[in-house]
């Protein structure tokens, strides 16, 4: 679309086609004339009028008898909250408190959760299967494939979200992420990006696609795009599960058991910290090369706290964000679970197409400090993100079976507690720099489909969309190819 | 408002009928179906409108303390008495006059829209700044109901708005509410159904402090227009826009086609882009 | 503007368009400031032989856009649609430039040499709504209406100004880009207020909006301005020079605040008369909070350096 020719196919227009014409003509003429004699500042001037009107308007009806009380703790809490001091840790803490909360709470509902759908009603489903006769590859395909992966999903993710997303919508009533964007907006400067992007990263912690919609409050289109691109690095709903899974079975593993939630809820800080640089790194590298230009000008308004209303809250966070993404990734995890346990089930030449896949990506995994498990979970998940972590355990449980005695059969998954899942992944071959490279790979890789079908939508380009693709999944290997090489080259693992 | 904005308007009887109007909403994509009257919903960014809008509808828009939040146009409907009424939740703006796409949305809407009531939801505590808005939206259009909403936060702040003289002042229903806890919602809807129903005529304040040569200006240019066409509702906001060099509304003017304007120019601007960038590496 | 033309066009790839189009523009801005377009100044315009200059006018006149009257080449109407379109182009594309991208200033000319090229007349025209319709360009040159003529700038050159004169500048040369990116980091751009101080044989020493600066003769050379009958009041203050905890009263927004930086400004309560106080500044450095008419507003250094304020007495510290 640059290459429209100006030919002299020019504005033209047929002089006095018409009485009409002419006296528009005229106006036009009067209009022209007094707007040069009045200069470019009619505009201005107009609006310093009606702000004049407005003032003098309030003036009258309002009456100030409280004087500011309340105003004056406004200002007292912003004093606190973006003090050099006070500001950047407090951000860091109220953060790791939320994500603390989180580990530490929805431990006893997930597995209370797990033993009754896995432990209790699958094995009465099956019972009930073989009572009314159903084929053996019939009740797997339903039972071990579809129902066992929507189980896990609902036990793994529902009781973190429960708890995450409230916090996080508490902390968006209550005023608290404009002042976040006050706080990292020099930074985002720094980097050639729009200072609003700090509000569309945050929004992009619940749902990357959101964050995605969110960029449209950036006008200048450069920055808007950089915002796009990078709002893959603000770790959202379906990957915050994995993140706290991994962290807790394998750092807070690694940690004494009573200090052990406590380093889990720094490890997923730490991550979510190391998006943050991520985010500030590829803006300022995409503003010094592909999207080259200035800093767009900024203004952003601070706008009173507001108590947040806890009930209204509860609601809108557990119906609208809650349960709307508990919802998005068990329509995914049924037919991943089905195509879990087909992939698991059909031989071709003795072995499942599984494990041939997974013999098959095993060298690259290693490479990266994965393993052919979590490659081929991340292939099957491409739709979701959420569903990585059971397709990973399901994998696993695959893999290991022969090895360990363990799981009920190819593609089976019953393991809910969580020693017994460190037990089976630890069997699997999983160390720590598995599970930190997993930790990075979740940060880092593509978007999940939704997201990728939002940008593409939002650009309209599906070049820029390849970009928001491409960009972070071959970041992702390489930061996990250079931790590996790191890792063994110290000869920790 | 029910004239038309055509040098050659359609019959008074044509103009006011519900279709005609419909005809001008669908333009712009709203679903009209079933819906008696059609409200907007303007506003500065973070004073509460997806706040009120959700207390109206009943929906349960996602509501947050950012500016800007709104980014997409909602629409809902709720019933008052035995009228239907269809509500758009216009992008929040702090003006008319700038250029942005959301101020565009925001003016082309009550503008060429022509809903039957306009509710400007105005921050009770930073009155000064929001009553700006209120006054644009007057330029445009007669049926206005400002809803002088986060009462509940004012007072915590130790304001006081003196509702009864602000009304008086504006010439239009002023409705003080806390959408937060649905306060002042019955309020609302009965303000806005008399205003749709004609029981109650808005007779909104007019600027009248421009600086004398600007205000010359004003008068000399919407007399001409006014005179050409005698019977445009807004010649005084044509006039500005014509002070104010948009090209488009002289554009329209020279065809002599001010009603072709009706059409969704917004949308059209959005689409229509701007090679912004030298290489050629743009979205 | 003229002598920006004979040095443009180094390192473009050139083609009959374009050079047409270069060509309509200069002899439409030399018609317009009153010089006869000649064979040898459209070749120095263009940067080519004077054949190729002479082979590039007959292709227009083909074309119907000049004609050769009396040994003197003139526009035809539609050669002047067409070149008015090409300037209106480059001076709008120069101002979306100020106004929008953050192209550093000493690049907005090279960039609008190849816009111009390539914006239709629908992209001009939803370019100049998009910019709220300027007038001038970033310069101070009139942007032409896009049926109008075009005009040359006015004003009178700096080196003219007595001393003790307070003006209004009015147009800032762009060429060549090094000076005027010296002048443009020393605060000259059209509308500065500016009084010169003292007059010495190699420099000049100048007020620019409270600031004192020194210019070059050949930076003198580049600057139009326009005396003011009186000095406005107090001179007036950037808002980022405000301590945190002061108020202060706005006096007005900096003349190179343009487009929609400007209105966003207005709209957000920046208003002469306005009183603001600046309540904090982000740990991170930059950005600062100022209370406006009972909200909190944080604006970055560059935006802040746009608001001119009247240092308030210390009683007017109430805000809301």
């Amino acid at each position: 679309m640059n290459d429209h020719p100006a030919n002299p196919a020019l504005p033209r227009r047929a002089a006095g086609a018409s009485p009409a014409a002419a006296a528009a003509d005229a106006v036009l003429a009067t209009a022209q004339a007094l707007r040069e004699q009045i200069g470019g500042e009619f505009h201005d001037r107009l609006a310093e009028t009606i702000y004049g009107e407005a003032g003098r308007l309030a003036d009258r009806a309002v009456t100030r008898p409280g004087a500011a009380r309340r105003f004056d703790l406004d200002r007292a809490v912003d004093r606190i909250v973006t003090s050099r001091t006070w500001g950047f840790p407090l951000m860091i803490a109220i953060f790791a408190l939320v994500f603390w909360v989180t580990i530490v709470g929805a431990n006893v509902p997930s597995a209370m959760i797990a033993s009754l759908l896995i432990d209790t009603l699958h094995p009465m489903l099956h019972r009930g299967a073989d009572a009314v006769g159903l084929p053996w590859w019939l009740s797997g395909f339903l039972l071990d494939g579809v129902y066992l992966a929507t189980a896990w999903v609902i036990s793994v993710m529902l009781p973190p979200m429960a708890i995450f997303f409230p916090f996080f919508t508490l902390l968006e009533d209550l005023g608290y992420l404009p002042r976040m964007a006050f706080n990292l907006d020099n930074l985002f400067q720094k980097s050639g990006a729009h200072g609003k992007q700090a509000l569309t990263m945050m929004m992009g912690y619940g749902c990357n696609a959101a964050g995605v919609v969110a960029t449209r409050i950036i006008d200048s289109p450069r920055e808007r795009l950089i915002a796009i691109i990078t709002n893959n690095f603000s770790l959202c709903n379906g990957r915050w599960p994995t993140q706290i899974l991994i962290a807790s079975l394998f750092v807070g593993g690694v940690a004494s058991p009573a200090v052990a939630s406590v380093v889990s809820a720094g490890a997923v800080v730490g991550v979510a910290l190391l998006g943050v640089l991520f985010t500030f790194g590829v803006s300022w590298a995409l503003s010094r090369t592909v999207l080259k230009g200035e800093v767009s000008t900024f203004s952003l308004e601070l706008p009173p706290y507001r108590p947040p209303r806890i009930l209204q809250t509860l609601y809108t966070s557990l119906i609208d964000r809650t349960l709307y993404v508990l919802w998005r990734a068990v329509v995914w995890a049924a037919p991943a679970g089905a195509v879990i346990w087909l992939v698991a089930n059909v031989h071709v030449g003795g072995l499942s197409i599984a494990e041939r896949a997974i013999g098959a990506l095993d060298p690259l995994g290693w490479v990266i400090g994965l393993n052919g498990v979590i490659l081929v979970a991340y292939i099957i998940a491409i739709p979701a993100n959420e569903i990585v972590i059971p397709t990973v355990l399901m994998l696993t449980a695959l893999s290991v079976r022969s090895v360990a005695g363990m799981g009920a059969g190819p593609g089976v998954m019953f393991e809910a507690d969580g020693a017994q899942v460190l037990a089976m992944l630890r069997a699997g071959g999983w160390t720590l720099l598995t599970g930190i490279n997993l930790m990075l790979f979740s940060l880092l890789h593509n978007p999940c489909s939704t997201t990728i079908h939002t940008i593409y939508r939002e650009t309209g380009s599906a070049r820029w969309t390849a970009v928001a693709t491409f960009l972070p999944l071959s970041l992702a290997f390489v930061v996990c190819a250079a931790t590996a090489a790191a890792w063994r080259w110290l000869g920790l693992g | 408002m029910t004239a038309a904005l055509s040098p050659t308007p359609p019959a008074e009887a044509c103009a006011s009928c519900a279709i005609y109007h419909a005809a001008n909403l669908r333009k712009l994509g709203v679903d009209v179906e079933g819906a008696d009257f059609v409200v907007a919903l303007a506003g500065n960014p973070n004073v509460g409108k997806s706040t009120v809008f959700n207390a109206l509808t009943g929906l349960r828009q996602h509501t947050g303390n950012w500016p800007g939040k709104t980014v997409t146009r909602a629409e809902g409907g709720f019933a008052y008495g035995d009228r239907r009424y269809k509500i758009v939740d216009l992008p929040g703006t702090y003006s008319l006059l700038a250029t942005s796409v959301d101020e565009q949305v925001a003016r082309d809407f009550i503008l060429f829209g022509r809903p039957d009531v306009t509710v400007v939801v105005v921050d009770a505590s930073t009155l000064e700044r929001n009553l700006n808005l209120v006054l644009q939206v007057f330029e445009i259009t007669d049926r206005v109901v400002v809803c002088l909403n986060l009462m509940d936060e004012a007072r915590r702040r130790g304001i006081e708005v003196d509702v009864r003289r602000l009304a008086r002042d504006l010439g239009v229903p002023v409705v003080p509410t806390a959408a937060r806890y649905g306060r002042g919602i019955q309020d609302l809807l009965a303000a806005v159904h008399e205003v749709a129903t004609g029981a109650t005529v808005c007779r909104p304040r007019r600027i009248e402090r421009e600086p004398p040569e600007l205000k010359a200006a004003i008068a000399a240019v919407t007399e001409q227009v006014r005179a050409l066409h005698p019977d445009l509702p807004n010649a005084r906001w044509v006039a500005l826009r014509l002070l104010d060099g948009d090209e488009r509304i002289a554009e329209a003017l020279r065809r002599g086609d001010l009603a072709d304007l009706a059409r969704p120019t917004a949308a059209a601007a959005a689409t229509h882009e701007i090679p912004l960038r030298e290489e050629p590496n743009r979205p | 503007m003229i002598q920006s033309v004979l040095s443009r066009l180094t390192g473009r790839p050139s083609s009959a368009r374009v050079e047409r189009e270069d060509a309509l523009r200069h002899l439409q801005l030399m018609l317009a400031g009153g010089h006869d377009p000649t064979v040898q100044s459209v070749a120095g315009a263009l940067g080519v032989a004077p054949d190729r200059a002479a082979a590039v006018l007959a292709d227009l006149e083909r074309r119907e856009c000049v004609v050769f009257q009396a040994g003197r080449v003139t526009l035809t109407p539609t050669g002047q649609a067409y070149a008015t379109h090409i300037i209106r182009a480059h001076r709008l594309w120069e101002q979306h430039l100020a106004q929008s991208s953050g192209v550093p200033p000493e690049q907005w000319h090279a960039h609008a040499d190849r816009a111009e090229h390539r914006l239709s007349p629908d992209d001009v025209a939803a370019l100049t709504e998009r910019l709220g319709n300027p007038t001038h360009d970033p310069h101070g040159d009139p942007i032409p209406p896009p049926h109008g003529a075009v005009v040359p700038h006015h004003g009178m050159p700096l080196d003219e100004l007595p001393v003790d004169q307070t003006a209004r500048v009015t147009h800032v040369e762009d060429e060549p880009a090094m000076v005027f990116a010296e002048l443009v980091m020393l605060g000259l751009y059209p509308g500065a207020i500016v009084r010169v101080v003292e007059r010495g044989p190699h420099a000049l020493g100048l007020w620019v909006d409270g600031e004192h600066v020194t210019l070059t003769p050949l930076m003198v050379h580049n600057v139009s301005v326009a005396p003011l009958a009186a000095p406005p009041a107090p001179a007036p203050v950037r808002l980022s020079a405000l301590p945190i905890g002061r108020s202060a009263t706005v006096a007005g927004l900096s003349p190179a605040c343009r487009g929609t930086e400007r209105r966003r400004l207005l709209d957000l309560g920046f208003v002469p008369g306005t009183v603001i106080t600046a309540e904090m500044v982000s740990p991170s450095g930059d950005p600062t909070a100022y209370a406006v008419r009972g909200a909190l507003i944080a604006l970055r250094r560059t935006q802040a350096r746009h608001v001119l304020i009247q240092p308030a007495p210390p009683e007017a510290e109430a805000t809301s």
